[in-house]
Formats: structure tokens, C-alpha cells, sequence
């Protein structure tokens, strides 16, 4: 990424056929060039490489799919996806580059002659009582979130001996939101492993109450909110880790929200937990009754809201693993770029530890007031883009490497763009110059 | 079943602000030809925003002369929805009303098409329980998200004071992914087709 002052997105070709209407997100696969984009009751699949479609899913659900997630570390031959739906179920597809032999042969309706048949829908994951409105893989793939506005997050296990023995069960219902789940995310995997205190698997949801909770399992197959993050002032809309932590420090995670603004959170580690693990581990609590299992254990603090860039509802924002920027679209059709700025680091890391401290003494769920970050002047506006998708609400932003023509063959799987997707059913890549 | 207000106060039709010819009689005439007329000034048709045409944006017609839309064509694209439980208007049980109706930028000022123009219409329930004031306050957003142009932004709010839960029906009202799911709920589209039965 150019450190150059005049930051600037310049727009790419879309992605083709045009969809025609509304499309909910697009999201990158997380190492082929694939992208999924949810848009009515189907997902289509493009070809980074082509920008043109690769594959759809169709009649798999009775209503709108809002979301889809990959299923991480398959072969690449092997495709999978989670949709989910308006229609309250969660569908898991798959596609297999190999003949699938003379039992899938039977299954093959004259109807769907083309890109349908590649798709197969597997499984059908019911249980929620209303709209599921994100679906998200955990690192690993081990495990599933799916939320929805019956209030509840859902995680599902494959429990299934091999890849193509689809066996999900649910392994938790968590029921502590008061409105609408509207996104879950899984933290990336850390490599911390030698910190006794932290489970592997870190899951963060965000919800119509204006909350963000965080969940772990406490090594007894329990999974226990042991945070909630409080400051929105509207529906949390959507949440993402910090994709590549920077130092030693747990990832970061970032939310935005119809209050118009986007925030970073970070956890308040406190040094003598570090060295005390054994005692303190997760694991360390199964003897402990489960109601005081159930009450808050993690400091996390507001570090930063970043500068205002909106004037409505952001429902998306995109952080870079690479260059660390992020990205945010809104409402107002506006895509703003924001850095974080380094060499700020030395001057502002007083105030920051001074304020960090002052909200680390105040616990972020009993309702005591709090002190409010001011937009932090470690993250600048760098660029601000009106219109991207004409007069037009942009539902989703996405950071996704470029495979396309365009770009020169070695910087191909390297170089980054952005992927915006809006209620026109356009899906416009940008580049960063 | 019991309505939750079996008495509401209507209004005479012939007392309702209206650019809206009247010589064809009721008021439940007269709309049909005006309402077409003003989609017409608008140069879209009356599908749903998302649903996008391919020649949408382009048309010459629809940035060229377009005329600026105005409070009373708000007031006149709304006004003649039915109530979900009474057989009269909004208008008539003054559920709109032009007062509160607010356009910004104000209309007077000429706008590219592209600039965001925000509408901010807040309705007055019958009664302060009234549990129909969200399927109501839907009805108004989707039959102005219908027919304005993709730049228009509708935001529907109960009026301060008008009723006893204000806040949680504008929190659902404002949710765009709420209403779209609302939408492909058959029982609720049923009920919203039938208020917007009367509307071009």
C-alpha cells in the first residue's frame, strides 16, 4: 500500500451479470478466488479471476439469504457453504470438482441443467424460531455460529467422522441478548496457546439490544458470556477481530452500528492473571458453580471510535490483514478509508494507557457511567468516496485479494482490493491507490 | 375482533390538504389518475427499489426536467393509504399529516440526482396503545420507498408523545433489515397489500 497523502479508491469493473437486485454481502473465500454473493433467496458464486459467475445456489431456501460463510481448510477441489436465511434455517452446501458417481447421477433434475447441478444442498440446520440473519465458520471449521432475531446465538459442531459425513449437533443456545442477533465472529487463531487462561475458540456477537457479548468455552463444554461491551447507541449492525494482531495483545475487535459510528474494542489483560494461568485457567472452573460461571470475567474496553464518516446507519466495515486499514460503508452510500497512524504511537500511548486505565476500573456491564473515548486521533480519515454505488445504500465492504486480468501476474493473490455490494444487486471491486 | 379504536376522530375528506383534483367526486377516485400522474413526474415505476430496470439512471427523461417533489406530493403519495382497521385513509384519520412531513434538503434547493435526500415522515397513532402503529408506519415506508427515486431516504417516526412504546416502534421502523424480512412475511404482505389497495 502506498503511504502516499491522496489516498484514493479507484473503481474496478463489476462483477457480471449484474444481479438486478438487492444484494445483502459478498464474501471472499478465504483462500481460493472465489467470492459468495447473498442476494435473495440464492447465493451466486464469481470468479475473482474472470469477475464474471462461477456457480450459484438456488432453491435451497423459501425466503431471502442474508448471509454465507466458507467452510475453511477444505482441499481445493472441495467447496463448501452455509447460507442463512429469513426463512429461519441455515443450509450447508457443497460442491465437488470430481464426478460425484452414479448415486448423485439419480439426484440430477432435468430442470437444473447448468451451474446447479455443481451445488448440492446437504444439510438443513433448524432450530432458530426466526430470521437467521449472519452464519459464521470458526477458524478451524470446527464449529458454526448462526444468530437470528429470535435473540439467540447457536453454535453447531461437525461431529461427523470424515469431511463427507455431514453430522451437526448443536453444542449451545445462547440466550443472553435482549433484541435481535445481528452478527457473530469468530476471533482468527492467535497462537497463544502457551496462555493457559484463553480457550482456543473466541466467539463475539452483536445485537438490536446496541450490546456486543463475548463467548468462550470454559473447557467443560460451556460456553459462558464472559463479556458485554456497551457504548453503541443503536443497533450493532455487524463485528470483526482484528485480522493480524499487532505486538503481543489479544486481538482487537471492531463494531459498527446505527449510531453511525465504528469502534475498537480491546481486553484489559491484566499481568498477574498471565503469570498465575494454571490457577486461573478455564479449565480451572468446572468445579466452580454455574451461576457464577455466568457472570462477566473479561475487562474490555472502548480504545477508540474512529473519526465520523457517516451521516446514517453503517452496515459494514472491512479490516486489512495487510496494510491494516479499514474500510466502511453506510446508508449514505459513502465508502470512508481510515489508517491507523504508527508514528502517533509514541505521543498518544500516555493518554491512551491514562484513559485505558480509567475505563478499566469502571467494569463495562453494571451500568456505571463510563467514560467516553473521544474519536481518537490515531485513526484518520485517509479517503471518503460518495456515491460509490449511486444513490444507492451499500450493504457490505470486503477486503479480498485481486486474481483478476488487471492486475500484474505477480501481484496476483498478493495485492489487496475492496468489494462493495449495494441494494442496486451491483457488485463493484475498488482499488486502493 | 375488538378494534383498538372503535370511535376514531375522520376528517372530511374535502378538509384534507391535497393538490389532488377533486371534480371526479370522492376522494377514493381521485387519486388513481394523480398518483400516476406524479409517478410519471417522477419518471419511475411503481416497482419496489431493489427491483432495478436496466435503464434505470440513464433516462434522459428522469434527470433532465424533473420537477422537485414537495411536502404535499409526500402528503398526497400517503395520505390515501388505508387504515389496517378502519375503512377510511390515513388522511382522513389524520395518522398523516402535512405538518409532519419534513423534506431536507428542503426541496427548494435543485438537487443531482445522486445527493441523498432524506424524508422524514412522523405519524400520529389513534390512540397511544395503538399495537398497529408499526404495521402502519410500514405501509408508509414501503409506499414511499416504492415510488421515490433510489436517492430518497425514508425514515418513518411516531410523533413525540403519540403514543406509549415511540421508541421501539421507530427502532424496528428504521431497522432496513427487519422490514425487508417483514416484507416476505405472507400474512403481513397481505395486510400491507390491502392498505395500499387505494394507492396508484
Amino acid at each position: 500500500m502506498p503511504s502516499s497523502p491522496m489516498t484514493k479508491l479507484v473503481p474496478l469493473p463489476v462483477f457480471k451479470p449484474d444481479l438486478y437486485e438487492r444484494a445483502w454481502q459478498s464474501i471472499p473465500h478465504p483462500t481460493l478466488p472465489l467470492l459468495a454473493t447473498a442476494h435473495q433467496k440464492s447465493v451466486t458464486v464469481f470468479s475473482l479471476s474472470t469477475l464474471s459467475s462461477h456457480s450459484s445456489l438456488t432453491n435451497g431456501h423459501e425466503r431471502s439469504v442474508r448471509s454465507t460463510t466458507w467452510k475453511p481448510n477444505l482441499p481445493p477441489h472441495k467447496l463448501c457453504l452455509v447460507t442463512g436465511s429469513f426463512d429461519s434455517t441455515a443450509g450447508l452446501w457443497r460442491w465437488d470438482d470430481q464426478d460425484t458417481g452414479g448415486g448423485g447421477a439419480l439426484e440430477v433434475e432435468i430442470k437444473d441443467e447448468k451451474d446447479e447441478k455443481d451445488w448440492e444442498l446437504i444439510v438443513v440446520l433448524d432450530g432458530h424460531d426466526s430470521e437467521i440473519k449472519c452464519v459464521s465458520f470458526s477458524p478451524g471449521g470446527q464449529y458454526l455460529a448462526t444468530c437470528s432475531r429470535d435473540k439467540s446465538v447457536w453454535i453447531w459442531e461437525d461431529v461427523g467422522a470424515n469431511e463427507s459425513d455431514d453430522e451437526w449437533e448443536t453444542v449451545a443456545v445462547l440466550n443472553e441478548h435482549d433484541g435481535d442477533v445481528k452478527a457473530v465472529a469468530w476471533c482468527p487463531e492467535t497462537n497463544r496457546s502457551g496462555r493457559g487462561r484463553y480457550s482456543n475458540d473466541v466467539l463475539a456477537s452483536a445485537s438490536y439490544d446496541n450490546t456486543v457479548r463475548i463467548w468462550r468455552e470454559d473447557g467443560d463444554g460451556e460456553w459462558v458470556c464472559v463479556a458485554v461491551l456497551e457504548g453503541h447507541d443503536g443497533t450493532v449492525w455487524g463485528l470483526q477481530w482484528e485480522p493480524r494482531p499487532q505486538g503481543q495483545g489479544f486481538p482487537r475487535l471492531m463494531t459498527w452500528s446505527a449510531d453511525q459510528s465504528v469502534r475498537i474494542w480491546s481486553l484489559q489483560e491484566e499481568e498477574e492473571m498471565e503469570e498465575a494461568a494454571p490457577q486461573h485457567a478455564w479449565g480451572g472452573l468446572s468445579g466452580v458453580p454455574s451461576t457464577m460461571r455466568r457472570s462477566p470475567k473479561e475487562d474490555w474496553v472502548c480504545a477508540a471510535i474512529l473519526p465520523k464518516a457517516h451521516t446514517r446507519d453503517v452496515y459494514a466495515a472491512t479490516w486489512s490483514a495487510d496494510s491494516g486499514m479499514v474500510a466502511s460503508t453506510s446508508s449514505d452510500g459513502i465508502i470512508a478509508l481510515y489508517r491507523e497512524e504508527e508514528e502517533a504511537e509514541t505521543n498518544d500511548t500516555a493518554d491512551d494507557e491514562a484513559a485505558a486505565e480509567l475505563d478499566g476500573d469502571v467494569p463495562m456491564t453494571n451500568g456505571h457511567p463510563k467514560k467516553e473515548p473521544e474519536a481518537s486521533r490515531r485513526w484518520k480519515v485517509v479517503s471518503s468516496t460518495p456515491n460509490a454505488h449511486g444513490p444507492y445504500e451499500i450493504n457490505h465492504v470486503t477486503w479480498c485479494k485481486r486474481y483478476d486480468q488487471g492486475c500484474p501476474p505477480e501481484k496476483r493473490g498478493i495485492e489487496e482490493m475492496l468489494v462493495s455490494t449495494g441494494d442496486d444487486g451491483i457488485v463493484r471491486p475498488w482499488q486502493v491507490v | 375482533m375488538d378494534k383498538d379504536n372503535a370511535n376514531p376522530t375522520i376528517l372530511n375528506t374535502s378538509q384534507l390538504p391535497t393538490r389532488q383534483n377533486r371534480k371526479n367526486g370522492s376522494a377514493l377516485n381521485g387519486p388513481f389518475t394523480n398518483s400516476s400522474a406524479l409517478v410519471h413526474k417522477l419518471g419511475y415505476t411503481s416497482s419496489p427499489p431493489w427491483e432495478i430496470s436496466e435503464s434505470d439512471g440513464t433516462d434522459s427523461d428522469a434527470e433532465g426536467d424533473m420537477e422537485l417533489i414537495d411536502e404535499q406530493d409526500i402528503y398526497d403519495l400517503i395520505s390515501n393509504i388505508s387504515d389496517p382497521e378502519h375503512p377510511l385513509s390515513l388522511g382522513q384519520l389524520a395518522v398523516v399529516n402535512l405538518p409532519d412531513i419534513d423534506i431536507t434538503p428542503s426541496p427548494l434547493v435543485a438537487a443531482d440526482p445522486n445527493t441523498l435526500t432524506q424524508v422524514l415522515v412522523k405519524i400520529t397513532p389513534t390512540i397511544t396503545h395503538c399495537s398497529l402503529a408499526t404495521v402502519i408506519g410500514l405501509g408508509v415506508r414501503v409506499r414511499l420507498e416504492k415510488v421515490l427515486p433510489p436517492n430518497y431516504r425514508v425514515d418513518v417516526m411516531i410523533k413525540e408523545g403519540t403514543h406509549s412504546q415511540d421508541d421501539q416502534v421507530n427502532k424496528q421502523l428504521a431497522d432496513k433489515e427487519r422490514v425487508a424480512a417483514a416484507l416476505e412475511n405472507d400474512t403481513l404482505r397481505g395486510v400491507l397489500d390491502k392498505m395500499l389497495e387505494k394507492c396508484a
